[in-house]
């Protein structure tokens, strides 16, 4: 029997693992664009988790806003870092010191 | 152990797997690649608790478009990865402490506390004939209509975003084809006969 | 016991559906070359067998025996998996797709859904192996394809998001139970532009002529599958012919009536409904390799034009009418 707390878990641990992502590749926006993705995608298990354990569907309907406001952030983001790329030749976040401050 | 707990904790184990290889792998095309396993298992999971419309349209936004759309950018651009990868060895024990830190609270908290104790909840077995699209579909064209037009509409300024930042100028002199143009050609606007003297004999 | 039991069927279930889809995929093969033969006043493949009959055996053993060369730079692992992914999803897909009343492997509710999310997934076999092999022209191959089934995936989704309006369901059954009536009931008169830009988007999706730049051999030799020999090519292009089957059978059941007999009520006609769906199938496969003797390839920039500028406005504007004539409850499809 699948338990509530078995999705609440893996939400957790791949809640950490974004956030260490984030972490320990700080300089490449890439992997820092899949790590948000990863971490949106571990809040939709705590939703669709609860919604199904508690009979819900708020739950399912929120996933479906964050997987639509998910996928505009990724385009938007990609696009910046096309942008980027064009104009700087590097996507790495310490080469991006142009405005210090 | 039942069938349906077994397939969690093989889903599980893989999904785990593969978010560790998304934020340790060197390349970031097996990144993305990994993810797509991620997501791909992630769906299966919320596929065991009958969410299926969400886990058909996680494969079909994510896996299908988001992920091409990252391989597409990551491949293309040409990225010394050499530089990017400095400094992994010297955050890597305070992001591997941080994120233990929160693994370790989160699960104390939701092993322990009482408002998610496993006892409490059941997964609810829906009845034959029940179908997750159509509840869902009720539910977001009545009770959340408006937030789901503004969700449209947050993918509408996506779209003019990422084409307005995205989109280069041609120079004046690039020449294009008009094929209405093409199509509403005359002969005689291509050539014109000349009637001239045959020439004599010699 | 039971579930062992229940397994076997599912298994033989799969097995009648995938061999004589892969029996087809071979003799769609010998058809291309023999109906693109004639149309050029040529013969065809004549020499294996009575009349050529054997010669796609003769070519999957010749492509069974061949050696698979790995290049030296490429990705192994991701170098053999890629055509395994390209061939997945479109066996997957058959899974949902209905060839008689209840005569279906799995029926999904959601079976529409998750033929889109499917028919999306075969562009991971093309990008894949354009990048695994580490070469230029497969890596052009890989790109334009990319983009082009991103695009085309837009316009079929919506041709898509019509069917399920005029069927009000998203189960393939369902959509074909609610065109019951005869030839004019079927939705590809109510929904003709969405059924003219589903196909042509299907042929983009398969990137075949005249949407085929991801191959385009005068170009880029043959695109992503370029360094790709033996066993692991024949599994790229048994992919690429069962799609087309694919393309065929979702585009007689959405908007051809599926099973359905064009002259319901004669009862002698009307069975089996097999036969029909077969018969339309061939139409549209015949119409595929029509195409490819007709049509010169498309230039890319004017491929992403047309899938950008032409199929999604006419989808979209298509859309709107077909709501007011559900909402009117116009003819005999919407009543």
């Amino acid at each position: 029997m699948i338990t509530l707390t078995d999705y609440l878990l893996l939400g957790a641990i791949l809640f950490c693992l974004s956030v260490a992502g984030i972490f320990i590749n700080r300089k490449n926006v890439i992997i820092l664009l899949m790590s948000i993705e990863l971490m949106l995608l571990a809040v939709n298990f705590n939703f669709i988790a609860f919604s199904a354990f508690m009979n819900d569907t708020a739950g399912q309907i929120f996933v479906f806003f964050i997987l639509t406001v998910a996928a505009a952030e990724s385009a938007i983001g990609l696009a910046i870092l096309v942008v980027l790329f064009r104009n700087r030749q590097t996507i790495n976040v310490t080469d991006l010191d142009t405005m210090r401050g | 152990m039942g069938f349906e707990k077994f397939l969690f904790y093989v889903f599980a184990i893989v999904l785990i797997f593969a978010a560790v290889r998304v934020i340790t792998v060197r390349n970031s095309v097996h990144a993305a690649l990994f993810l797509v396993l991620a997501f791909f298992n992630s769906a299966a999971l919320w596929m065991l608790l009958q969410a299926e419309f969400l886990a058909i349209t996680l494969v079909l936004v994510y896996v299908g478009a988001v992920m091409v759309l990252f391989l597409f950018v990551v491949m293309m651009l040409d990225i010394n990865l050499a530089p990017l990868r400095e400094g992994f060895i010297k955050y890597l024990p305070v992001g591997a402490a941080v994120g233990l830190i929160i693994v370790v609270e989160m699960g104390l908290v939701e092993v322990h506390s009482r408002l998610f104790a496993a006892e409490q909840y059941h997964l609810i077995q829906q009845p034959a004939g029940y179908s997750n699209t159509k509840v869902l579909g009720e539910a977001l064209y009545t009770v959340y209509v408006y937030p789901f037009e503004i969700a449209a509409v947050i993918l509408l300024v996506a779209i003019i975003a990422a084409i307005a930042l995205t989109m280069r100028k041609r120079p004046e002199t690039t020449k294009y084809q008009d094929p209405a143009q093409q199509v509403l050609v005359k002969r005689g606007d291509r050539i014109r006969l000349v009637k001239m003297p045959a020439e004599k004999k010699l | 016991m039971e579930t062992i039991l229940t397994l076997t069927l599912i298994l033989a279930k799969i097995v009648a559906i995938v061999a004589p889809l892969m029996l087809a995929v071979a003799y769609l093969t010998y058809a291309e070359r023999k109906i693109i033969g004639y149309m050029q006043v040529r013969i065809g493949p004549n020499r294996v067998g009575p009349k050529g009959w054997l010669q796609p055996i003769a070519d999957a053993v010749k492509l069974m025996v061949k050696e698979i060369i790995i290049p030296s730079g490429a990705n192994r692992f991701l170098f053999i998996l890629a055509p395994i992914l390209s061939i997945g999803p479109a066996l997957a897909a058959w899974a949902v797709i209905p060839f008689g009343k209840g005569m279906v492997l799995a029926n999904l509710d959601a079976g529409l859904l998750y033929l889109l999310a499917l028919t999306s997934l075969g562009v991971y076999g093309v990008i894949i192996s354009g990048w695994a092999s580490n070469s230029k022209y497969a890596f052009l191959g890989a790109m334009r394809s990319a983009a082009q089934i991103v695009s085309y995936e837009i316009a079929m989704g919506f041709a898509l998001v019509g069917v399920l309006m005029a069927a009000g369901s998203l189960n393939l059954q369902d959509i074909v139970l609610k065109q019951q009536g005869g030839l004019l009931h079927w939705f590809w008169l109510p929904l003709l532009p969405l059924f003219v830009v589903y196909f042509i988007a299907g042929v983009a999706e398969t990137n075949r002529a005249p949407f085929d730049v991801a191959e385009g051999e005068s170009e880029i030799v043959a695109g992503f599958h370029v360094e790709y020999s033996g066993m692991t090519f024949a599994v790229f292009f048994l992919a690429e012919y069962a799609n087309m089957v694919l393309i065929s059978a979702l585009a007689s059941t959405l908007f051809l009536g599926g099973w359905l007999s064009p002259f319901e009520g004669i009862p002698v006609l009307g069975e089996p409904g097999l036969i029909w769906f077969v018969l339309k199938m061939a139409i549209f496969l015949f119409l595929f390799l029509w195409f490819r003797a007709t049509f010169p390839r498309y230039r890319y920039d004017q491929i992403m034009r047309l899938g950008w500028k032409v199929f999604i406005p006419v989808t979209l504007v298509w859309i709107g009418v077909l709501g007011l004539a559900i909402l009117f409850r116009v003819g005999p499809w919407f009543a």
